[in-house]
């Protein structure tokens, strides 16, 4: 892969506190997400992971009566203050969900679609994002015949990655994934995970996952979430074979509740 | 799942014990035999053996299948990683008193050169440190094992003044070159018993505490 020039360093959370209404969905949350690295939130449902990464790219904006307070330093900036425009927030912080959502089209318009919003028009220009991207996605070598082809068509997994292409084509900073690999079987996971690897040496990649094995397996730092609060954030490593907190291990181990 | 993985966690320390009682049983009972020369005991001692390496294997096999079913986190992947390295332990040490026992039959009822006090002093020491690293594993309570260091200094000691001893025997007198020679190998096989009680103590400690530490 290609190696981009390192932007800046890591993205930093401070004392951020999201709320649905009177719901205090996330709790005074600070922690430092690594450059370049993989970053795990781990946590039983309804803990605010999936709504902590939705922060990371103003996602929830969308949603009516969301409010949030502290800050999210990336590249200096605070990305919820008022005059970050979260259009082009979400092109330097993409996002891969949980189930494929791949546009009814074909799969070359699927990757060209962001630059083209963008106003790149020029086919050579578009056609090396496509390649790229499909590349870096580790679809090329399925998809690389057959660009005209309805993406509907794909696999689950191959339509996942497609997903992942369509969100590197706008040349993101960071990728978010709410598990990515929650719909998927055991040989698709198993290549979504390979490729976020192989992400990270150009992305910083935040993922939100129920499958503690994949967290241990594909993160450099992991972060458990309980009720709102991160009750422990730190190397992958540390987390899963010696937690310091007993809530953490009680529920890794799965002696929860 | 996890009350599942607790019943299997109860059965594999369960299996631990057992082996452990073996384990050390064959190497005390093996010091016994070389000190009344019971060759019956010895013999009968040589045939664990094969009991010691079933356990060894049932309880790879079960740790294995635990890994597999449970992807166990956290203190439960320290307390099956701990007992893959234990049970390696303890195969050694029952070992030893298999070897000890060995030696005991070729003896065919040879006196001793003296009588033998500090073999069977040093294996008292090493069962003692047997039993409190298996307390520990199965307490969680280090308090018995803080003083390893200590006890293994001591059995390296006798074992070194066993050494001198029985060159002085062996120049004094050259009948006794074999049997000292074997008393020598012996206070070296209970020499490393201790050891591998000291590495079960080190292994036990990290499943506890998740920290590492070296007993030397």
């Amino acid at each position: 892969m290609p190696g981009k020039e390192p932007k800046e360093a890591s993205i930093d959370l401070k004392g951020v506190n999201i709320f649905y209404g009177s719901n205090h969905a996330v709790k005074d949350v600070s922690m430092r997400i690594k450059h370049r690295k993989v970053t795990a939130f781990i946590g039983p449902s309804g803990c605010g992971k999936s709504t902590l990464l939705r922060a990371l790219n103003r996602m929830n904006d969308e949603i009516d009566g969301c409010k949030m307070t502290g800050s999210i330093f990336m590249n200096g900036v605070d990305i919820l203050g008022r005059k970050v425009d979260p259009v082009s927030l979400r092109t330097k912080v993409g996002m891969v969900f949980q189930k494929p959502n791949p546009f009814p089209k074909s799969i070359y318009d699927n990757v060209a679609y962001g630059p083209r919003i963008h106003g790149i028009r020029k086919k050579s220009a578009l056609d090396c994002i496509v390649e790229k991207s499909l590349r870096d996605a580790a679809l090329w070598e399925e998809v690389g015949d057959r660009l005209g082809e309805s993406a509907i068509g794909l696999s689950g997994g191959q339509q996942q990655r497609l997903c992942i292409a369509r969100a590197l084509a706008v040349d993101p900073e960071m990728i978010l994934m709410d598990e990515p690999c929650s719909a998927l079987d055991p040989i698709a996971t198993s290549k979504i995970e390979d490729l976020i690897f192989e992400l990270k040496k150009s992305y910083t990649v935040v993922i939100v996952t129920h499958n503690m094995q994949q967290a241990a397996r594909v993160s450099d730092d992991t972060g458990f979430m309980y009720l709102g609060e991160l009750i422990e954030f730190g190397p992958t490593k540390q987390i899963f074979q010696r937690p310091k907190q007993k809530l953490t291990e009680n529920y890794i181990t799965g002696r929860f509740g | 799942m996890p009350e599942k993985l607790d019943d299997d966690m109860q059965k594999l320390m369960s299996d631990i014990t057992e082996m452990a009682n073996l384990s050390k049983g064959m190497l005390v009972d093996s010091v016994r035999a070389l000190k009344d020369l019971d060759g019956d005991l010895a013999n009968e001692i040589i045939s664990r053996k094969d009991r010691l390496y079933e356990y060894d294997d049932r309880i790879e096999e079960r740790a294995l299948k635990m890994l597999t079913l449970y992807s166990p986190m956290a203190s439960d992947l320290r307390r099956i990683a701990t007992v893959f390295k234990m049970i390696t332990y303890l195969t050694r040490i029952g070992r030893y008193g298999y070897d000890i026992s060995k030696i005991t039959t070729h003896l065919k009822g040879q006196p001793h050169v003296k009588r033998l006090i500090d073999i069977p002093r040093m294996a008292g020491i090493v069962a003692g440190m047997i039993d409190d690293v298996i307390h520990a594993f199965h307490t969680g309570d280090l308090n018995r094992i803080s003083d390893l260091t200590e006890r293994d200094n001591i059995v390296d000691e006798t074992r070194y003044s066993i050494f001198r001893e029985c060159l002085t025997y062996m120049m004094e007198d050259p009948s006794t070159i074999t049997r000292c020679t074997n008393y020598i190998m012996i206070a070296r096989y209970l020499e490393r018993c201790g050891d591998h009680a000291c590495k079960i103590g080190e292994k036990v400690h990290y499943m506890i505490t998740g920290e590492r530490i070296e007993i030397t």
